[in-house]
């Protein structure tokens, strides 16, 4: 997966603090072939193992699209992504999506069970990690609950337990809570804050919020108006753990102001409808 | 000059058990009054003469016919020739609907190569093949079986096809998220998601096979539902063809209670959540 002149050597030690989970470098995408729609042009990112990346950007900015990649379910039309991994799984990475990602067919258990069925988990192992994803997000006693059932706020953990019994190395988030009321929100991601600062993990978590993104990451990357270029890549001078608490501290405030600076002009951009460039 | 709107709870509020139940009793008994209010009247209009019982025989007569047929074993093996005949041709051609609508669906090469092809034998009425599998397989059972099969095939495969072209692009990506192979994806989304339409098709299709198979006994062999009251007419006797078509009415809807009783029992996940 190397490649000449790469500026972060991946060939090192992988398990070393600070090396690059995922590298992005150079990354354009368009649709369409005539008159083609440019979602992305030019994209340079890296995340370090065991980083906490938050991507925000206005609607249509590609941010989706970008994660996808990582995912292996988009190409990027130019450019790579390179995602650095153990290699001892089928797949490094694992998504939670923000609606469509459960299957209304499978009951709790089943879809939690979905990832390590895929990648061939022995029975007895499959069990004991889908049982133990169950009760660490509270969903024991809907295991045999078909979605159907569940409200929005479950599904949501539903969708985030089976993304986590894989044990990705990397694990992208795609506005997984966009959907939900305001309060459950706050709850799920206060939850997943927890769940996260126990046992960490790379993850790229995209999303419209800018509370959500400095609550939980550990840089925010701001990401323009269509085409998607990289605004800017902000640390989160936020002390871990963190918590519900953490939102009133005067730097969550200061940055808050700082980004929603820099994205004003991006978001009234892609209102007024006109295209960039 | 004032006035006051009140608005209170009525009791649909104050017990809304006692309300639900009370109205699902209530449907059920209507369900059975409405037709037993219907006999009654055709009942009394045949015996006080207000109808010729020559054409419209009451319903004890129609039921006291269809006693001596059962005793004489006529009736049961017309039921059996019908029966036997819609099932293998159900069976056969559902499966092979369901076969084609998989592959057309899933397989954008495979519907381009016979969508078209397929779309014009779809408006052929298949009462209309029926000449034509009599010249090819001679009479007998088998060009019986085969159109109930043909009239099965087609609706089975269109539903069947709309039914995989249509689950959303967002659970295959899921899939593909998490490393699905492409017989993964089939056993974990595609074949999950495209059974409820199959059943959808299934209880379109199954009375289809009853009409066509009534169709075609009218005018092939000497056996069967169909046959019964075709032959009822040319014996210009009505009550054994009111009990023949009471009996394709009945097997109409028992066929289709058993399809909805199966798919009910298979997809639990795919059922209205809101009953209690």
């Amino acid at each position: 997966m190397t490649t000449p002149g790469a500026t972060l050597s991946p060939t090192t030690d992988p398990a070393a603090a600070g090396a690059a989970a995922i590298e992005v470098r150079g990354v354009g995408k368009r649709y369409g072939t005539r008159d083609a729609v440019v979602a992305l042009d030019g994209v340079d990112l890296t995340v370090r193992r065991g980083e906490f990346v938050c991507l925000v950007g206005p609607s249509g900015c590609g941010k989706s699209t970008l994660l996808r990649m990582m995912a292996g379910l988009h190409r990027p039309s130019e450019g790579e992504v390179l995602v650095h991994h153990e290699g001892t799984r089928r797949t490094p990475t694992a998504m939670v999506f923000q609606d469509y990602g459960i299957f209304p067919w499978k009951s709790v258990r089943a879809n939690v069970r979905f990832g390590l069925d895929v990648a061939g988990a022995s029975r007895a192992e499959a069990t004991r990690t889908v049982d133990s994803w169950l009760a660490r997000l509270g969903l024991a006693d809907f295991a045999d609950a078909y979605p159907a059932t569940l409200s929005g706020g479950m599904r949501q953990r539903v969708s985030i337990a089976r993304a986590l019994a894989v044990e990705p190395e990397v694990l992208l988030l795609d506005e997984p809570f966009a959907a939900l009321d305001a309060q459950l929100r706050t709850v799920l991601q206060e939850e997943l804050l927890t769940l996260w600062q126990s046992d960490r993990r790379t993850v790229v978590f995209v999303t419209h919020s800018l509370e959500e993104a400095i609550l939980l990451g550990d840089r925010v990357v701001v990401m323009s108006a269509r085409p998607g270029r990289i605004l800017a890549d902000l640390p989160v001078p936020l002390d871990r753990p963190r918590s519900a608490e953490t939102r009133g501290e005067p730097a969550f405030a200061a940055l808050e102001q700082q980004l929603w600076t820099l994205l004003r002009d991006e978001v009234s951009r892609t209102f007024d409808g006109r295209s960039a460039t | 000059m004032s006035a006051t709107v009140v608005v209170r709870p009525t009791a649909a509020e104050i017990d809304p058990v006692r309300t639900a139940r009370r109205r699902r009793r209530l449907e059920r008994a209507l369900a059975v009054l409405t037709p037993l209010v219907v006999l009654v009247a055709w009942e009394v209009a045949a015996r006080t003469g207000a109808i010729p019982v020559r054409f419209f025989p009451a319903p004890t007569m129609i039921v006291s016919t269809a006693g001596d047929m059962v005793r004489s074993g006529v009736l049961l093996d017309d039921l059996a020739a019908t029966l036997r005949r819609v099932v293998i041709g159900f069976v056969a051609g559902s499966a092979a609907g369901a076969a084609a609508g998989l592959a057309l669906g899933l397989s954008g090469l495979v519907r381009a190569a016979f969508d078209p092809f397929l779309s014009a034998l779809y408006t052929v009425p298949k009462l209309a093949l029926l000449p034509l599998l009599l010249l090819i397989f001679g009479l007998g059972e088998t060009p019986l079986v085969l159109l109930v099969a043909l009239a099965v095939f087609f609706p089975t495969w269109i539903t069947c096809m709309a039914g995989v072209t249509a689950i959303p692009e967002g659970y295959r990506e899921a899939a593909r998220a998490f490393g699905a192979s492409r017989w993964d994806m089939f056993r974990h989304v595609l074949w999950p998601a495209f059974l409820p339409q199959l059943f959808v098709a299934l209880r379109l299709s199954v009375g289809v096979a009853i009409l066509v198979i009534v169709g075609a006994e009218f005018v092939q062999g000497n056996s069967g539902v169909g046959f019964r009251i075709w032959h009822s007419w040319s014996l210009f006797q009505a009550r054994p063809m009111y009990v023949g078509i009471c009996v394709i009415a009945l097997l109409g809807l028992l066929c289709t209670t058993l399809v909805t009783a199966l798919g009910r029992r298979l997809l639990p996940w795919a059922q209205p959540t809101d009953r209690r």
